[in-house]
C-alpha cells in the first residue's frame, strides 16, 4: 500500500509554465461546456498555482446575469468539485466577471470592449486577451467579425481566439470559415481546439516515437501490417440530441479526434519540437491520407445506429427513441472506416478507425499490429499465430501494452503471447490533467503546438469528403446498420476487417 | 549555442554622458523602436583566469568573459604542470597566484560585455550592464555603450532591441565610481537581475551594494566559501529578496532522478523507512551536498538532530516524527578529472530498512556514472533490493543555466530552495557552534 497519496519528493519539483497576466473571455458562458469543462479546468490551474494574480475570466452570453449571478451559478454547478477547496474557490471567484453580450449586436460588442478595458485596469492584465468561442458553430464566423470590428483582435501579440470543434461541416464550409477567421485575425492568433490533443497519452505518442530509438525504425510499412484507432463511448446521445442529429459520429468524432490520433501516429518526425514543425508534419500526413476506396466509399465504411439493449436491470433506449431525436433519424452513432496513407512510410498499410456511442466500454486506443515472422519455426505459432501488437491506451488506464511471443515453461517448445505493460498509474501514481487544463494554459501561453492549423482542419475534412458527399447524395449506398446497445457496433463493421483477414481488437 | 557579438563596436563615452546617450538612442519618430520591454541584466564578470592566461601569453586574446573549452583545457593542464593537487579548481586562488607571477604589462583587447550567449540574447534583455574588473591596478573607469538587436530565426517578427553598457576598471574604481554610474542606469518598471559570475568571497562591498538594492540575484555557491555563501543565502531569504543559485540549479537532475524513483506508488513505503543516506562529492566544497540533504529532509519532514565532522567526512543525523534515527554522510572523494565547479555531487546511496533480513530492505543508488553506482554498491548492498539509476549530466554552461533562470523565474526564490536553505543554515550553524 502506498504510504502517501503523492510522492513527497515530487512536490514542487515540476516547474510548470506560468500563464502571463491575462483576461480570458468566454462566449457561451451560460452553456454546458463552460461549467463542465472550462471553469473546472481554470480552477484546476488556479489550484496548481499557475494562474497569475493579474487575471480575469469574463463570462459572456445573452442571459442578463450580473458578475455575482455568474459566480453563484458556477459555484452551484461545480459544487462537487469545490467541496474540498471552498476557500480556494472563494479566492478564485474574485477573477470571475460577467457581461451580457449578443455577439450579433455591434453595440453589445462595443460595450464589452469598454468593460474589458475597465477589467484590464482593475486586474492589471496588461491588455492580454484570450477569446474563447464556446458558442454554436454557426456563430464562429460572425463572432470573429464582431470582435474584429470592435478592434479586439488588432494586436496579434496580445489577443488570441480559441475556437471549439466542429470547425465547419465539410471541406468547403471549413475552408470558407478559415477564410473568414483569417480575415479577422492572423493565423498565429487562432487556436482551433481539439481536446484529444490535450490528453497526456496522445502527447505521449510523440514522446514514445521520437524519444526512443527502438520504435521509429519499425514504425513503417516494412514492419507494421495494420493500425486500428478506436474511440468508444458507453453513453448514448444524452441531452445533446439537437446538436448530434445534425452532426453524427463522423463530424462529432471521426473527422477531428480520431483523425488527430491518426496524424500523431503516422506523422514523420519533425525537425524540431516546435509548433510549426509539428503542425507541418501533421498536415502533410493528413494531406497524404485517403479513404481506402474513394470511388466507391461504401466499400470502406460502415455506419451504424444504436438500437435498444441493456439488460433486465437496465433497459436502454434505441437512438431513435431518445428525446429530441427524429423517429426516422439516419444520423450515425457509429462509424468505422478504412484509410490508406499515400507516402513512403505507410504505403499499403490499412488504418482502421472506429467510433461509436453505446459500445460496451469507454476507451480510446491505438493498436499497431506488426507483420508476421517470415518463417514459423514453432508448432504453436504455425497453428495459432499471434502477431506482435503495440497497444497505446489513450483512456482509461492510460499506458501501453506490448504483446509478444515467449516460450511456455516445459520440456517442449510451445510458445504463447504475453504482455509487457506500462501504466501511467503504476509508474507515476498521479492522475494526469484533463485535456482542457493543458489546452487552456497553452492558448494563454500562446503555444499553438497542440492546436490544429487551418491546413490540418481542411485536410481532415477533405479526407472524408467522398463519404460526406455519399451520405448526402446517395445515402442508400451507405445505409445505417442497427446495432444493439452495449455491443461492439454492427456486425458489418467486423466484415470491413475480415475481408483483409484482420479482426477488431476486443479490448 | 555560440555567443553573439554586437554588430556595432561599443562606443567609449565618458560616464557622465551615458544616460543621455541611452535616452537619445530610443527617441525616434518610429514608435516601434522603443526597445525591449523585458529586464535589465547586470553581470559581474571578472574572468580572472582568462585575464591571467591572456596576459601570460598562454592563450591569445581578446578577453571575452566566456569560459571556453580551450581555457578549461589549458587551466587543467597548468594545474598538473605546476604541481598543484589534481583536485584543484580552475577557479582556485592558488592557480591565479601562480599565474600572476608572469604577467606581461601589455594591454589586450577586452571584449567582455560584448559577448553574450544566444540563449540569453534570445530573451531580449532590455539592458545588459557588464562590470568588468581588470587585473591592472589603478586602472581608471572606462565606459562603453552600444545598441544591439538579436537576430531572430523568425524573420516575420521585427527584431527586439536593447542596449548594453560595459563598465571597465579595477575593482576599487568600480566600487567607488562604477556603482554610481549603475545607479543612473536603472530602468524604472523593469526588473533587474544581477548575475555574480565570480567568487562570492571577493569584492564583497560591490556585492553588498547590489543586495542592498533588492536586485534579483543569481549566484553560484560552488564558487565561494560555504560560510559566506550560506550567509548570503540566509540573509536573502530573511530579507525576502529573490535569490537563485546555479549550484542548486545543477542539482536539478539529482532531485528529479531521486523523485522519479519514488513515482510508482508501490515504492513510496520505502521513504518511511530510510535509515542511511551517503552522498559522495568531489572535493573542495560540501555546500551542494548539504543543500541536497536539506531538500530531502525537508520533503520527508525529518528533524535535524546533530552534526559531526570526522576528518573530511561530515555526518549529519536527523529524526523522523516516530523518533527513528536517520544517519547521513557527506563523503568528499578525490577525482582525477573533477568538474570545473567545486564539490559537485557524484553519487547518492539511500538505504531503507524494514527488516533484519537484508533482502527485504532496499538500497537506492544514484550515480553520475555507472562506475560510481558500482562503487556505491560495494559492501553488501547487492544483498538488498537494488534500485540503481545513472543521473543524466546536463553539461550546460553557466550562461545557459542563467538564461533558463531568467526565462522561467518570476523573480521570487523557489520555495523548494528557500526551505532547503533554512535547513542547511540550521545544520551549518550547529556545526560552527
Amino acid at each position: 500500500m502506498p504510504s502517501t497519496l503523492s510522492n513527497p519528493l515530487r512536490l514542487g519539483l515540476r516547474q510548470e509554465r506560468v500563464i502571463p497576466p491575462q483576461c480570458l473571455i468566454i462566449f457561451g458562458a451560460s452553456g454546458d461546456l463552460t461549467h463542465r469543462k472550462l471553469i473546472p479546468a481554470l480552477f484546476e490551474l488556479y489550484l496548481q498555482r499557475r494562474i497569475p494574480s493579474e487575471f480575469a475570466i469574463v463570462g459572456c452570453a445573452r442571459r442578463p446575469w450580473s458578475d455575482q449571478d455568474f459566480k453563484e451559478k458556477m459555484k452551484a454547478k461545480l459544487a462537487n468539485q469545490i467541496s474540498e477547496n471552498e476557500n480556494e474557490w472563494e479566492q478564485f471567484s474574485n477573477y470571475l466577471f460577467y457581461e451580457p453580450v449578443d455577439l450579433q449586436q455591434s453595440d453589445h460588442v462595443v460595450r464589452l470592449s469598454k468593460r474589458l478595458n475597465e477589467i484590464d485596469k482593475l486586474q492589471a492584465t496588461h491588455g492580454n486577451k484570450t477569446f474563447y468561442l464556446s458558442v454554436s458553430p454557426n456563430f464562429y464566423g460572425s463572432g470573429c467579425k464582431a470582435l474584429k470590428a470592435a478592434g479586439l483582435l488588432d494586436d496579434p501579440k496580445k489577443s488570441r481566439i480559441v475556437i471549439e470543434k466542429p470547425f465547419g461541416r465539410d471541406y468547403s464550409s471549413a475552408k470558407k470559415l478559415n477564410q473568414i477567421v483569417q480575415s479577422c485575425a492572423d493565423e498565429s492568433q487562432i487556436y482551433r481546439i481539439d481536446h484529444y490533443l490535450g490528453k497526456e497519452t496522445v502527447q505521449n505518442i510523440l514522446v514514445m516515437r521520437f524519444a526512443n530509438t527502438i520504435f521509429e525504425p519499425i514504425w513503417n510499412r516494412n514492419y507494421i501490417s495494420s493500425v486500428q484507432i478506436t474511440s468508444s463511448e458507453t453513453v448514448g446521445v444524452e441531452d445533446r440530441a439537437g446538436y448530434y442529429e445534425s452532426s453524427g459520429a463522423l463530424r462529432d468524432m471521426l473527422q477531428n479526434h480520431l483523425t488527430q490520433m491518426l496524424a500523431v501516429t503516422a506523422m514523420e518526425p519533425p525537425g524540431k519540437f516546435e509548433p510549426e514543425a509539428i503542425r507541418n508534419e501533421k498536415a502533410k500526413v493528413l494531406q497524404a491520407s485517403k479513404l481506402a476506396d474513394e470511388n466507391e466509399p461504401w466499400n470502406c465504411c460502415i455506419r451504424g445506429q444504436y438500437a435498444k439493449g441493456g439488460n433486465s436491470q437496465k433497459r436502454l433506449k434505441g437512438y431513435r427513441d431518445e428525446d429530441g431525436v427524429n423517429l426516422n433519424s439516419t444520423t450515425e452513432t457509429y462509424i468505422a472506416t478504412k484509410v490508406f496513407i499515400d507516402n513512403w512510410r505507410w504505403q499499403g498499410v490499412p488504418f482502421y478507425l472506429r467510433t461509436g456511442k453505446r459500445l460496451p466500454k469507454r476507451l480510446g486506443e491505438i493498436v499497431l499490429t506488426f507483420k508476421d515472422v517470415p518463417v514459423h519455426l514453432f508448432e504453436s505459432t504455425i497453428i495459432n499465430p499471434a502477431p506482435n501488437q503495440l497497444i497505446l491506451r489513450i483512456q482509461p488506464n492510460e499506458g501501453a501494452t506490448f504483446k509478444f511471443e515467449v516460450k511456455s515453461p516445459g520440456s517442449g517448445m510451445k510458445s504463447r503471447p504475453v504482455e509487457m505493460e506500462f501504466s501511467y498509474d503504476e509508474s507515476f501514481g498521479e492522475p494526469s490533467d484533463e485535456g482542457y487544463v493543458r489546452l487552456l494554459a497553452d492558448a494563454m501561453l500562446s503555444d499553438p503546438t497542440l492546436f490544429t492549423r487551418s491546413d490540418e482542419v481542411e485536410a481532415a475534412w477533405k479526407l472524408y469528403t467522398p463519404l460526406i458527399e455519399l451520405m448526402e447524395d446517395a445515402p442508400w449506398k451507405l445505409p445505417i446498420q442497427k446495432y444493439e446497445s452495449m455491443t461492439w457496433g454492427p456486425p458489418e463493421s467486423d466484415q470491413l476487417l475480415s475481408k483483409d483477414n484482420i479482426f477488431w481488437r476486443r479490448p | 549555442m555560440k555567443p553573439q557579438l554586437t554588430l556595432q563596436t561599443p562606443l567609449e563615452l565618458p560616464h557622465q554622458e551615458i544616460s543621455n546617450y541611452l535616452n537619445q538612442l530610443w527617441i525616434s519618430e518610429d514608435e516601434e523602436r522603443s526597445g525591449a520591454n523585458t529586464f535589465t541584466l547586470m553581470v559581474w564578470q571578472p574572468a580572472w583566469l582568462e585575464q591571467c592566461l591572456v596576459k601570460s601569453g598562454l592563450i591569445s586574446g581578446p578577453i571575452t568573459g566566456t569560459l571556453s573549452p580551450e581555457i578549461i583545457k589549458i587551466a587543467k593542464k597548468l594545474i598538473i604542470d605546476k604541481g598543484l593537487s589534481h583536485t584543484t579548481s580552475i577557479y582556485s586562488e592558488e592557480l591565479l597566484i601562480l599565474l600572476k607571477e608572469n604577467l606581461s604589462n601589455n594591454d589586450f583587447e577586452d571584449f567582455r560585455g560584448q559577448f553574450f550567449e544566444s540563449s540569453i540574447s534570445t530573451l531580449n534583455p532590455r539592458r545588459l550592464i557588464t562590470l568588468a574588473p581588470t587585473l591592472n591596478k589603478e586602472s581608471e573607469i572606462k565606459t562603453f555603450v552600444s545598441a544591439y538587436c538579436p537576430l531572430s530565426e523568425n524573420t516575420i517578427t521585427q527584431p527586439i532591441c536593447g542596449d548594453l553598457v560595459v563598465i571597465r576598471g579595477d575593482s576599487s574604481s568600480i566600487n567607488q565610481k562604477g556603482l554610481k554610474i549603475i545607479d543612473k542606469l536603472s530602468i524604472k518598471d523593469l526588473p533587474t537581475w544581477l548575475w555574480w559570475n565570480g567568487n562570492l568571497d571577493e569584492s564583497q562591498e560591490i556585492f553588498n551594494y547590489f543586495t542592498d538594492q533588492g536586485i534579483r540575484l543569481i549566484i553560484d555557491t560552488a564558487n565561494g566559501s560555504p560560510k559566506r555563501c550560506l550567509r548570503i543565502l540566509d540573509q536573502s531569504i530573511k530579507s525576502n529578496k529573490a535569490i537563485n543559485d546555479l549550484n542548486w540549479v545543477r542539482l536539478k537532475s539529482w532531485r528529479e532522478s531521486l523523485a522519479m524513483i519514488f513515482d510508482p506508488p508501490s515504492r513510496r513505503p520505502i521513504l518511511d523507512h530510510i535509515s542511511d543516506i551517503d552522498i559522495d562529492i568531489a572535493e573542495g566544497n560540501f555546500l551542494q551536498a548539504l543543500l541536497l540533504i536539506s531538500w530531502i529532509s525537508d520533503k520527508l519532514k525529518w528533524v535535524f538532530s546533530k552534526i559531526d565532522k570526522h576528518g573530511e567526512l561530515i555526518k549529519i543525523e536527523f529524526k523522523r516524527n516516530n523518533g527513528d534515527k536517520i544517519s547521513t554522510c557527506i563523503n568528499p572523494v578525490p577525482l582525477g578529472n573533477p568538474s570545473i565547479h567545486l564539490g559537485q555531487v557524484i553519487g547518492l546511496r539511500l538505504i531503507s530498512k524494514i527488516s533484519e533480513v537484508p533482502k527485504n530492505n532496499t538500497c537506492v543508488i544514484l550515480g553520475c556514472e555507472s562506475v560510481e553506482c558500482m562503487r556505491l554498491e560495494a559492501g553488501g548492498m547487492a544483498d538488498m533490493q537494488l534500485i540503481e539509476q545513472v543521473v543524466p549530466n546536463a553539461f550546460s554552461s553557466s550562461e545557459f543555466d542563467v538564461s533558463k533562470l531568467l526565462g522561467s523565474s518570476r523573480g521570487n526564490t523557489s520555495p523548494l530552495f528557500e526551505n532547503s536553505i533554512k535547513v542547511a543554515v540550521q545544520i551549518f550553524n550547529s556545526f560552527n557552534k
